[in-house]
């Protein structure tokens, strides 16, 4: 018994690093041997799916993209297969991007997307591209959409793009999307756009982020909302287009099961050091 | 003295005013200040700031450099990063089918060629090590110290596994079991009596196998055993609960602080 | 302003009010007239506390750990020879936390200049950097000490945040400083500052209003102002009255507010069971009801 607690106490007092190493391992490994873990969508995750799924045909959804490389493994996929699932409904998309690596994501993604379902970029899609302003630039689309964006990514001006056309303020879109992992993000779209207008909204943020979106999903002025790699998983379940998410569940899983050990493991030498020091 | 003083503090109060009380009129001309042209101020006021922080960082690394100071190298770095990004946005394309403006995002140019290839991979790393400093946060800050740091640890624990497909595989009369184990342990620690735990505990194995093998063991079935429903209940009502109190509570932090500036009594912009 | 003149100030504004929601102009959009409303009565508490406040009324503030310890932090700093560095977050000034984070690096830079220690204050915004050099330079003037002030200790870094944390670590991990003060907007970055400053041995005290980052902070730091004691920090490190009165209304205020929280589903409930007609959440977010 002596030797299991002196064993622990010493397990407790290892250097850091030893356990980076694990983390590593338990990420990496899953990645090059999966275990295949069954994904099953929440209930935040399938709301968002119902609510694209309910839309008309030929629905302008306006898609915001407000993340950058650094949380491009949590929310790019979740866009990856909404667009999948909006180009095979046939439901014009308009991309803008509050922070300017949103417009490098963007392009990615409907590259990787949109030729699967001969999507042409003015006539199904368009990136409106970034603005510098953060919330001023969504109150501005709010009041008047081309007076913010006169061109698109590629300068063109807008009003020589075929599908903006009835497009004029934040209004005319039939549904918002905004992919987040920040500021400005769905918080500031909610606040100053879907809050003072009829247009719905739906959101994709980062794991962290979710508490402070959950309090306007439970109140509905947001419609459901896919937290992080497990939602992005999720909803490429949904949509039936398994990717990115899908293959770093197994090693999320085994992280978090590997964090879970070692916390437990860091309690008991926590009690065993007690009870030593109680006995003196 | 009027210019570092009083004009500062009258243009803050002005378009403070202005911005508040304009969100409630329909004039034309105040909204398409407030929601159009007031931005477009911002952009250029704020273009022109960046070259005040950009002169700073060449003239700080210049110095290092041209001193000798410890890691001068690394400043050549920054210096050569800094020239290398604005050759590649205003100077040379790389591609020269592209137009200017498009060739941030269009494949073949050198703008596009930094952000895949140096930008990209660099945030990614720094965002990745966030996986080793969570785990090592988390090993040495989560200890049952007390009622609250138990109920935090349970909590977090939960909701950790219970996020991932690991959660939804893990059936709830494993939880089941494991409750009554700790149950075991509470017990003793209470009576400190072995064979009071061993009942204990033995009955409790007993029932809740008796009542998996009447109900056909459902993975999810009883739900407040399930972790992922467990999870979804934690982060639906406790979570938004304190959420919303430490919002409301921000919230007004926001809004003092606000109406502080607008009225002019903190001028902490001007160095006051 | 005397209180007669507030009085009748006051007053005036208030018919104003009345008078905008009574005839209802073309260009006043009466539809948010209870959020004028409010606005304007919040303001009018915080201006009465602030008042009572100035005219001598006593407001007690409960201790703040965090913000006593910010002293002992730069006193440490002192006694190891090592610097102070001092992270005001990664957002520009609009952002009312960067606001804030400013004005306490305002009285820690007065610390410093007491005490002669250096202080190291990157910024990611170029706008916050001339605010953080006024701050100081002041700061510095009002302790006599102009001629150890250098503009160089407030530097920009760059306005990437992962760019920005990789450079702060890089000077924790060379300069070392004996204490590390995060004060202001973060995001994901700030596990990677606390953690770093962990691993160097630093006494480190952050304030933020980030809900997402408050339990990282709490964490890996030593201290940590959640929330409202972050903005209410700048009041209790300068003991100025005028400050003390609006933390003051601040609560004054949120009484208010849970009175509204509570009455309101009192009277949802009584609605629920339709024994009136009147829908308070109507009324509050002004919609035409269902």
């Amino acid at each position: 018994m002596n030797n299991i607690s002196n064993f622990i106490l010493k397990f407790t007092q290892v250097d850091r690093r030893w356990i980076f190493l694990i983390i590593g391992l338990s990420v990496l490994l899953p990645l090059f041997f999966p275990i295949g873990l069954p994904i099953r969508a929440t209930a935040t995750t399938q709301k968002v799916y119902d609510t694209f799924e309910s839309l008309e045909p030929n629905s302008k959804v306006l898609l915001s993209c407000e993340y950058g490389p650094s949380t491009k493994p949590e929310i790019h996929p979740m866009v990856v297969a909404l667009l999948h699932q909006l180009f095979r409904e046939d439901h014009k998309v308009y991309v803008t991007c509050l922070w300017p690596d949103g417009q490098f994501m963007a392009a990615e993604a409907l590259n990787e997307v949109a030729g699967l379902y001969n999507k042409v970029y003015g006539n199904d899609y368009v990136i409106l591209g970034y603005k510098p302003g953060n919330e001023a630039v969504i109150k501005g689309m709010v009041r008047d959409l081309r007076a913010i964006f006169s061109t698109d990514v590629k300068n063109t001006k807008v009003d020589e793009i075929p599908m903006m056309e009835g497009v004029y303020k934040f209004e005319d879109f039939d549904f918002l999307f905004s992919a987040s992992a920040g500021f400005p993000g769905s918080i500031e779209w909610m606040q100053y756009a879907t809050d003072n207008t009829n247009v719905k909204m739906s959101t994709g943020t980062t794991s962290i982020m979710v508490n402070d979106i959950m309090p306007f999903v439970v109140s509905d002025q947001i419609q459901g909302i896919l937290a992080g790699m497990p939602g992005a998983a999720e909803y490429e379940k949904l949509v039936g287009k398994p990717g990115i998410g899908t293959s770093g569940m197994d090693a999320q899983s085994l992280a978090h099961l590997v964090i879970v050990f070692f916390i437990i493991f860091g309690n008991i030498g926590y009690f065993i050091e007690r009870n030593k020091t109680k006995k003196y | 003295m009027i210019w570092k003083r009083q004009v500062p503090i009258f243009i803050v109060i002005f378009f403070g005013f202005l911005t508040l009380f304009g969100w409630f009129t329909d004039q034309s001309d105040i909204k398409d200040f407030v929601d159009i042209h007031g931005l477009q101020w911002y952009s250029i006021i704020s273009t022109f700031a960046m070259f005040l922080g950009i002169i700073t960082l060449v003239k700080l690394q210049v110095l290092k450099i041209l001193k000798k100071q410890n890691g001068w190298q690394y400043s050549i770095v920054a210096v050569s990063g800094l020239f290398l990004s604005i050759i590649a946005g205003f100077v040379f394309k790389g591609n020269p089918d592209v137009e200017w403006g498009a060739h941030v995002i269009e494949e073949g140019t050198l703008f596009k060629w930094i952000f895949d290839f140096i930008f990209t991979p660099l945030s990614a790393t720094m965002f990745a090590l966030l996986a080793f400093f969570v785990a090592s946060a988390s090993y040495r800050a989560f200890r049952i110290r007390n009622f609250e740091a138990t109920l935090l640890l349970i909590s977090g624990m939960i909701i950790m596994i219970g996020r991932v497909p690991l959660g939804s595989a893990i059936s709830s009369w494993f939880v089941l079991y494991i409750l009554v184990l700790i149950l075991g342990i509470v017990v003793n620690s209470i009576f400190k009596n072995k064979q009071y735990t061993a009942i204990f505990v033995a009955f409790g194995v007993i029932g809740v196998t008796v009542l998996g093998s009447s109900m056909g063991w459902p993975l999810d079935k009883p739900g407040i055993f399930y972790l992922p429903t467990l999870q979804e209940w934690i982060y639906r009502y406790p979570n938004v609960a304190g959420a919303r109190s430490i919002s409301i509570g921000i919230g007004l932090g926001i809004f003092a602080t606000s109406i502080r500036y607008i009225l002019g009594l903190e001028k902490s912009y001007i160095g006051e | 302003m005397k209180d007669k003149n507030f009085t009748i100030g006051a007053g005036f504004v208030f018919f104003l009010f009345v008078l905008l929601q009574v005839t209802k102009p073309d260009l006043y959009i009466s539809d948010r007239g209870l959020l004028l409303f409010l606005i304007l009565f919040f303001g009018g508490i915080l201006q009465f506390s602030t008042r009572q406040a100035l005219r001598g009324g006593e407001v007690f503030l409960r201790s703040i750990p965090a913000v006593k310890a910010v002293e002992e932090a730069v006193g440490r700093s002192t006694e190891m020879g090592k610097p102070v560095l001092f992270v005001p977050g990664i957002q520009d000034m609009d952002q009312v936390e960067t606001v804030a984070g400013v004005v306490i690096l305002g009285h820690v830079s007065k610390m410093t200049a007491r005490y002669e220690t250096p202080l190291n204050v990157p910024v990611a915004r170029s706008i916050v950097l001339k605010a953080a050099q006024e701050a100081c330079k002041e700061s510095y003037l009002v302790e006599g000490r102009s001629d150890i002030y250098n503009e160089n200790m407030v530097h920009y870094v760059t306005d990437d945040q992962f760019a920005y944390a990789a450079g702060v670590n890089g000077i924790m991990n060379r300069e070392k400083p004996a204490a590390c003060l995060y004060m202001g907007k973060f995001y994901a970055e700030s596990l990677l500052l606390a953690e770093t400053g962990n691993s160097i041995g630093a006494i480190q005290i952050a304030g933020t209003a980030s809900q997402s980052q408050i339990p990282f902070f709490v964490t890996a730091c030593d201290y940590t102002l959640i929330g409202e004691e972050f903005f209410a920090a700048s009041a209790y490190l300068s003991q100025k009255p005028e400050l003390l009165g609006i933390v003051k209304g601040q609560d004054i205020i949120k009484i208010f507010m849970l009175t509204i929280l509570i009455g309101g589903t009192i009277i949802r409930l009584i609605y629920d069971f339709n024994l009136i007609d009147f829908s308070i959440i109507d009324f509050l977010t002004m919609s035409k009801g269902s």
